[in-house]
C-alpha cells in the first residue's frame, strides 16, 4: 500500500510541477527554461505568506498571480521578439532564470529557509501511515488537471488556444489574435509554475536554486508527452513510478536520474514519445 | 458613386525574395463580385494571402474600405469584416461543426440567430453540429467553409477555389448560397476560380491572372465571356 | 575577405601578447585566474564549434570537461602520481570523454531528430554525470570532490605558459579548420541540414564525429585544469557550468572563435574579482547582459567591437574555376523506374500505383493541378523511407529504404521548389560543398581552384553567377539563387535530376534562359530530367514526354503533342474536368 501511495503522490507532484511547462510548450513550442526560477518564486511566495500569516489556501492564488505577472513580462519583452528563433528563446529564458534567481538571492539571501507545512502529521490509509501533505497533492493535481482541461475544452479562450495550436494561420484569418493567445498562455503557464513551487515547498525547503533540481525531469516529461495533458499525466505516472521503484530498490541517486535517462531513451526509440499520432 | 471595398496599388510580394506578384493593381467597388481566373501556379492564391496580410509586401499598398492594411496583421484584417476561405487546410478538422462556425463570431450568443439562415441554404448541417468537421465529406467541408463565411456577416468575402473537386450539385448549392448572400446583404466578393461556369454565375466581372499579373478582364454577362476566358486557360 | 583576416588577427595578437607577457605583468592571483581561464577557453572553443558554427546548442560540454578533470583526480588520488600515471591519465582524459561524446552523439543525431531534441539530450548528459560523481562515495569524493592529490610540480609561470600554449594551439588549429574547405561543411549544416543530406553528406555522422572530437578536446582541457588546480569538484561536470560556457560564447560572439576565447578569459577574470566584492550583483549583470545580447545582438559583442577596425575590400585571391573530369559511367538501361509506387497518410492515398520510367536524355514534364501529388512523387524518388508501397530503381539499383544522402550516391540530384541553398556561404563555398562526395575537401587548406563539370560551368555562365563567386548566397537575387541551387545539384554529377517548379518566382527572361539550360541538360548531356511545373507552355516547349498527375494517379502519359491536345488535359485546365471526376468519386 505504501508503494501505491508513493506512485500516486509522486505522479501527482510531477504533474503539478510540469503542468505549467506543458501549457507553454503546447502553445508556443518553446520549453521555458526559466521554469526553475519560477518554481522558486512560488516557494518564496509560500515563505512570505506563512510569515505574514495569511492562510495557505489563499496563498496559492497569490502564487499564481505573482507567476502570471512575471510570465507576462517575460513573454512581452523576451520571448516575443525571439518568436522566430526558438533556440535563442530557450537561451533567453534560461538567462532570465539566472536573473530571477539572483534577484531572489539579493532580497532573501542564498540560505535555506524552512516553510512549515500547513498540514502536518500522517494519515492512516488502509493500515498504512502516510504523510498527509503528500496525500493532499493527489486531489490538488486532479484539480489542476481538471481546471486546465475545462479551460481548454470548455471556454472560449480554450477553443481559441486550441485553434492556434492546431493551425495558427487559419486562426489568424478568423480574427483570433494568436500573439495575445500566446501571451496569455505563457502567463498562465508561469502562474501554474509558481503555484507548483508554492505546493512543493513544504515537501522540501526554500532556497533560490530549489527549482533547478526539478528542471530536467520536467523538461523530459513534457518532451515525451508532446501536446496532450493526458499524455503528460500518463508520462508522470509511468516515469514517476519507475523513479520510485529505482529509488527504493536500487539507489536513490539513480532514481533521481531515472526519469531523464528513460525519457531520453524513449525519445530516441520513438521520437514522437507518448503522443499517439 | 459607391465606396471602394478593396484597392490594391502596385503591389509586389512573394515568399522570401521570390516575388510571385509583380506590380499588381486592382480595385473592387463595394457590393461588386469579382472573379480572378487563371491557370495553376500563376499567383492567384498568393493574391488572397497578400490581401489577408499573410505575406509582407515588398512594394505597393492595400486598402480595405478606406483603411490602409498594407502592414496590418491578419487577425486585424479579419476584424475589418473580411471573411476568407483558404484553399488548403481551411477548417479545424478536430473541432466540431459548431465550434468551427462559432469560433470566429464576435458574439457567440448570437449563434442560433445567425445559424438559422444557414439551415435553409445548407440543410445538411441542421442536425450535425456536434460532428467533428474532419468527418464531413469533401463537399460538406466546402459548404461548411461557405457557411462559416456567411455567418460572420462580413462586408467582404474572399474564396479560394471553393469548387475544387466538387460535384455539380454541390457547386450549384454553393452558387445559390452566394447569390442569396449578395441579394440579401450586398456583400462584396473576390473569388478565385478554375471553374468558368461557376465564376460566370456568381460574379459580375472577371480578371485573368497570368504569371503574377492581371492580363485581361471582362464582364461576366457580355457575349463571348466564356470563350475569352477559355482562350487564356487552355493550352 | 580582408575583413575576416583583421577580425582574426587582432584578437589572435591580443591573445599572443597576453600569453607571452602575463607572468611579467600580473600578480600571482591574476596569473592563477588566467591559467584557469585559458583551460575554460578551450572548452568554450568546443562549445563555439558545436553551437556557433554547426548550430547544435549544447549544455553538455561541462560533462566532458568534468570527466577529463576526474580522470586526473582519480588516477592521481588512487594510483598515485608518476610520469607513467600522468600519461595514463592524460590518455584516459581524451579517450573516455571522447567515447562518451560519441555515445551522446549517437543518442542525439539520427534521421529525423529535431534540433530541439538534441539540445535537451545535451542537458541530460551533465546531470547524469554529475549524479554519478555524487554517488561515487569515497572513490569520487562525492560532493566535496577530490583534493590534495599529488600532481605536476611546475612553477606557476610554467603552468601559465603551458596553459596559454594549449589554448593558443587549440584556437589556432580550430581557426585553420573552420576556414578550411571541410570546415565550411559545419556552417552548411547549420544553415540548411536538409540541403546537406541531398548533397550526399551524412550529417548525423559528421555531427557525431565532431561531438566526439569536441568531447575529447574538452576532456583534455578538463584534465589540465584538474592537474593544475589540484581540486576536482563535481560542479565541473554540472549543468550550470555547461550553461556558463554558453554565456561566455553568446556574450562574446558565437561563430567567431576568437570572440569566445577572449570573452571566456575576460569574464572569468572579472568574475574572480567581482564575485568576491559584489557576487550577486555581478551574476545579475551577467544574466541581464546575456538576455539582452540574445535578444538584441544575437551575433554577440565581438563583431561590433571589431567592425570599426576593419575596412571592407576584396584583396584576397579570387577563386579560379576550371573544368572537372567526369567519371564516365553512362547508364545502360533506364535511369529511373517507378513500379506501382504508393504513398498514403493513414487512410488517405496521396499517390496510387505510380508506374513510370525515365531514360537518359528524357525530359519528363510532370503536370497536374494543386494537390495532385507532384511534390510527393519527387519525395518518393529522393527519400527511400517516404513511399508506403511499390519500388523505385535508380540507375538499375533498388532505392530500398535508403536515406537521401545514400540516394544521392545512387545518382539522383534533387532541386527543391524554393531556392534551397546555404544562406551565409559564398557561391564558391556552396558549390565546393556540393562537390564533397566527388572530391574530398581539405581539413586545413582553402583551395583556390574550384573544379566543376562542364555543364555546371555552362549553367553558371548563362545565369551570370560565375561572376559572383565571392558573394554570399543570401545576397543573390531569387533567380540567381535558383541558378546556384541548380548548379549545386548538377555538381553532384547525377544521372537523374528532379526539378520541382524551378521557374516559380522567376522573371520572364530568366524563365527563357533556364528553359534553354534544361533542354541542353537532357539532350546534350544525356541527363534524365523530371520537371514538375505549373506552366504548361513552358513544359510544352522543352519536354520530351509529359506525365499528367491527377489526385494521386497518372491520368495520362505520352508525347507532348498527344498530351497537350487531349480533351482530358484541356478539361483539367479549364476546370470542367473536376465535376466529371467527382460525380463518380462521391458515389
Amino acid at each position: 500500500m505504501g508503494l501505491v501511495l508513493d506512485f500516486a503522490t509522486t505522479t501527482a507532484i510531477l504533474f503539478i510541477v510540469t503542468s505549467g511547462l506543458m501549457m507553454i510548450f503546447g502553445v508556443m513550442q518553446i520549453v521555458n527554461f526559466a521554469h526553475g526560477a519560477i518554481l522558486a518564486i512560488g516557494g518564496y511566495v509560500a515563505f512570505v505568506i506563512t510569515r505574514v500569516g495569511i492562510p495557505s489556501l489563499y496563498g496559492c492564488f497569490f502564487a499564481f498571480i505573482a507567476g502570471f505577472l512575471v510570465g507576462a513580462l517575460i513573454e512581452r519583452f523576451v520571448v516575443r521578439p525571439l518568436y522566430r528563433r526558438p533556440l535563442d528563446a530557450i537561451l533567453a529564458t534560461w538567462g532570465l532564470g539566472i536573473v530571477i534567481i539572483q534577484v531572489i538571492v539579493m532580497i532573501f539571501g542564498r540560505g535555506v529557509q524552512l516553510v512549515e507545512s500547513p498540514l502536518q502529521g500522517t494519515w492512516n490509509i488502509l493500515g498504512t501511515e502516510y504523510s498527509s501533505y503528500r496525500i493532499i497533492m493527489i486531489p490538488v493535481a486532479l484539480c489542476i488537471g481538471g481546471v486546465i482541461i475545462a479551460l481548454l475544452n470548455g471556454t472560449r479562450f480554450g477553443i481559441k488556444t486550441r485553434a492556434v495550436i492546431m493551425n495558427e494561420n487559419l486562426a489568424e484569418s478568423l480574427g483570433i489574435n494568436s500573439g495575445m493567445i500566446r501571451f496569455i498562455s505563457f502567463s498562465i503557464g508561469a502562474g501554474l509554475g509558481t503555484m507548483a513551487g508554492f505546493f512543493i515547498t513544504p515537501l522540501s525547503s526554500v532556497d533560490p536554486y530549489m527549482g533547478v533540481a526539478w528542471l530536467t525531469n520536467a523538461f523530459m516529461l513534457v518532451m515525451v508527452s508532446g501536446h496532450s495533458f493526458l499524455a503528460l499525466a500518463g508520462a508522470c505516472l509511468v516515469f514517476g513510478s519507475i523513479q520510485v521503484l529505482v529509488s527504493i530498490y536500487v539507489n536513490p541517486v539513480l532514481g533521481g536520474m531515472a526519469i531523464s535517462v528513460l525519457a531520453a531513451a524513449t525519445l530516441r526509440i520513438r521520437p514522437k514519445g507518448f503522443s499517439h499520432d | 458613386m459607391k465606396a471602394t471595398a478593396l484597392e490594391v496599388e502596385n503591389m509586389t510580394c512573394g515568399y522570401g525574395n521570390a516575388m510571385i506578384l509583380r506590380d499588381l493593381s486592382m480595385k473592387i467597388i463595394s457590393g461588386e463580385s469579382v472573379s480572378v481566373l487563371g491557370k495553376n501556379g500563376m499567383g492567384k492564391s498568393t493574391l488572397l494571402k497578400a490581401i489577408m496580410g499573410f505575406l509582407p509586401k515588398a512594394r505597393g499598398s492595400v486598402r480595405l474600405f478606406g483603411f490602409d492594411t498594407t502592414r496590418t496583421r491578419p487577425h486585424n484584417i479579419a476584424r475589418h469584416g473580411i471573411a476568407y476561405a483558404a484553399q488548403e487546410q481551411p477548417l479545424f478538422t478536430d473541432l466540431t461543426v459548431r465550434n468551427n462556425l462559432e469560433i470566429a463570431l464576435k458574439h457567440p450568443e448570437t449563434f442560433d440567430q445567425l445559424f438559422r439562415p444557414i439551415t435553409h441554404l445548407f440543410p445538411v448541417f441542421a442536425n450535425r453540429l456536434d460532428q467533428p468537421a474532419g468527418t464531413l465529406s469533401g463537399g460538406e467541408q466546402k459548404m461548411l467553409l461557405v457557411a462559416r463565411c456567411l455567418m460572420l456577416r462580413p462586408s467582404f468575402i474572399m474564396l479560394d477555389e471553393i469548387t475544387e473537386g466538387l460535384q455539380p450539385l454541390v457547386i450549384d448549392n454553393i452558387a445559390e448560397a452566394l447569390k442569396w448572400e449578395r441579394e440579401s446583404h450586398g456583400t462584396t466578393m473576390l473569388i478565385i476560380e478554375q471553374n468558368i461556369q461557376f465564376a460566370l454565375k456568381v460574379t459580375d466581372r472577371f480578371q485573368i491572372m497570368s504569371k503574377g499579373a492581371l492580363v485581361d478582364s471582362g464582364c461576366c454577362d457580355e457575349d463571348g465571356a466564356s470563350e475569352k476566358i477559355l482562350r487564356h486557360l487552355s493550352v | 575577405m580582408t575583413k575576416s583576416k583583421i577580425s582574426t588577427q587582432i584578437p589572435m595578437l591580443l591573445c599572443l601578447i597576453l600569453v607571452v607577457a602575463g607572468p611579467f605583468a600580473f600578480d600571482t592571483y591574476m596569473v592563477n585566474t588566467l591559467i584557469k581561464a585559458f583551460f575554460f577557453a578551450v572548452a568554450a572553443i568546443t562549445v563555439d564549434l558545436l553551437w556557433g558554427y554547426t548550430g547544435y546548442l549544447t549544455f553538455g560540454q561541462s560533462a566532458f570537461f568534468g570527466a577529463g578533470a576526474y580522470c586526473a583526480g582519480l588516477v592521481f588520488t588512487h594510483l598515485g602520481f608518476s610520469s607513467e600515471y600522468a600519461l595514463l591519465a592524460g590518455v584516459l582524459s581524451v579517450v573516455i570523454p571522447g567515447l562518451l561524446a560519441l555515445f551522446v552523439g549517437w543518442l542525439s543525431f539520427y534521421h529525423g531528430a529535431a534540433p530541439f531534441f538534441s539540445c535537451v539530450i545535451s542537458l541530460v548528459v551533465p546531470i547524469v554525470v554529475y549524479q554519478l560523481v555524487l554517488s561515487g562515495g569515497n572513490f569520487t569524493g562525492s560532493s566535496s570532490g577530490l583534493t590534495g592529490f599529488e600532481t605536476f610540480d611546475f612553477e606557476i609561470e610554467s603552468w601559465y605558459w603551458i596553459a596559454g600554449a594549449i589554448m593558443l594551439v587549440a584556437a589556432i588549429a580550430t581557426d585553420i579548420f573552420v576556414k578550411s574547405d571541410a570546415g565550411k561543411i559545419l556552417v552548411a549544416i547549420r544553415d540548411n541540414e536538409q540541403r546537406c543530406e541531398y548533397l550526399g553528406l551524412n550529417t548525423y555522422v559528421i555531427k557525431t564525429l565532431l561531438l566526439g572530437v569536441c568531447g575529447a578536446l574538452a576532456g583534455f582541457a578538463g584534465f589540465s585544469y584538474g592537474a593544475f588546480s589540484g581540486v576536482v569538484a563535481p560542479e565541473l561536470t554540472g549543468f550550470s557550468f555547461g550553461t556558463e560556457m554558453i554565456i561566455w560564447v553568446a556574450l562574446s560572439g558565437r561563430g567567431t572563435l576568437w570572440g569566445p576565447v577572449i570573452g571566456t578569459v575576460l569574464i572569468t577574470v572579472i568574475s574572480s574579482y567581482l564575485s568576491n566584492s559584489i557576487p550577486f550583483v555581478w551574476q545579475l549583470i551577467l544574466g541581464i547582459g546575456f538576455v539582452s545580447v540574445i535578444v538584441f545582438l544575437p551575433k554577440g559583442l565581438l563583431p561590433y567591437v571589431i567592425r570599426p577596425l576593419s575596412r571592407k575590400s576584396s584583396l584576397d585571391a579570387p577563386i579560379k574555376l576550371e573544368e572537372a573530369k567526369i567519371q564516365d559511367s553512362s547508364v545502360s538501361g533506364h535511369a529511373i523506374v517507378m513500379d506501382h509506387v504508393t504513398k498514403s497518410y493513414g487512410s488517405l492515398d496521396v499517390l496510387k500505383n505510380i508506374t513510370l520510367t525515365g531514360d537518359p536524355g528524357d525530359l519528363i514534364g510532370i503536370i497536374g493541378p494543386n494537390g495532385a501529388g507532384k511534390t510527393t512523387l519527387m519525395r518518393c524518388m529522393g527519400d527511400g523511407e517516404h513511399r508506403t508501397g511499390g519500388s523505385v530503381e535508380i540507375c538499375g539499383r533498388d532505392l530500398g529504404k535508403k536515406h537521401p544522402e545514400e540516394v544521392v550516391r545512387l545518382g539522383l540530384g534533387r532541386k527543391f521548389q524554393n531556392a534551397n541553398i546555404f544562406q551565409t556561404l559564398s557561391v564558391s563555398e556552396c558549390l565546393r560543398i556540393a562537390r564533397t562526395i566527388r572530391e574530398r575537401p581539405s581539413l586545413v587548406r582553402t583551395s583556390k581552384v574550384l573544379a566543376l563539370p562542364a555543364y555546371v560551368l555552362d549553367v553558371m555562365k548563362v545565369t551570370g553567377i560565375d561572376k559572383k563567386l565571392g558573394t554570399a548566397a543570401k545576397d543573390l537575387s531569387h533567380g540567381e539563387q535558383q541558378a546556384l541551387e541548380l548548379s549545386m545539384v548538377l555538381a553532384l554529377e547525377p544521372k537523374v535530376v528532379l526539378l520541382d517548379e524551378p521557374t516559380a518566382g522567376l522573371t520572364l527572361s530568366e524563365r527563357r534562359s533556364i528553359g534553354a539550360i534544361f533542354s541542353a541538360l537532357a539532350h546534350k548531356y544525356r541527363f534524365c530530367c523530371l520537371l514538375v511545373e505549373h506552366d504548361l507552355e513552358f513544359v510544352k516547349e522543352i519536354a520530351t514526354k509529359i506525365v499528367v498527375l491527377y489526385h494521386g494517379t497518372i491520368l495520362m502519359q505520352g508525347d507532348v503533342d498527344e498530351v497537350v491536345n487531349s480533351k482530358l488535359v484541356q478539361d483539367i485546365y479549364t476546370g470542367t474536368k473536376s465535376s466529371a471526376r467527382n460525380s463518380e468519386a462521391e458515389k
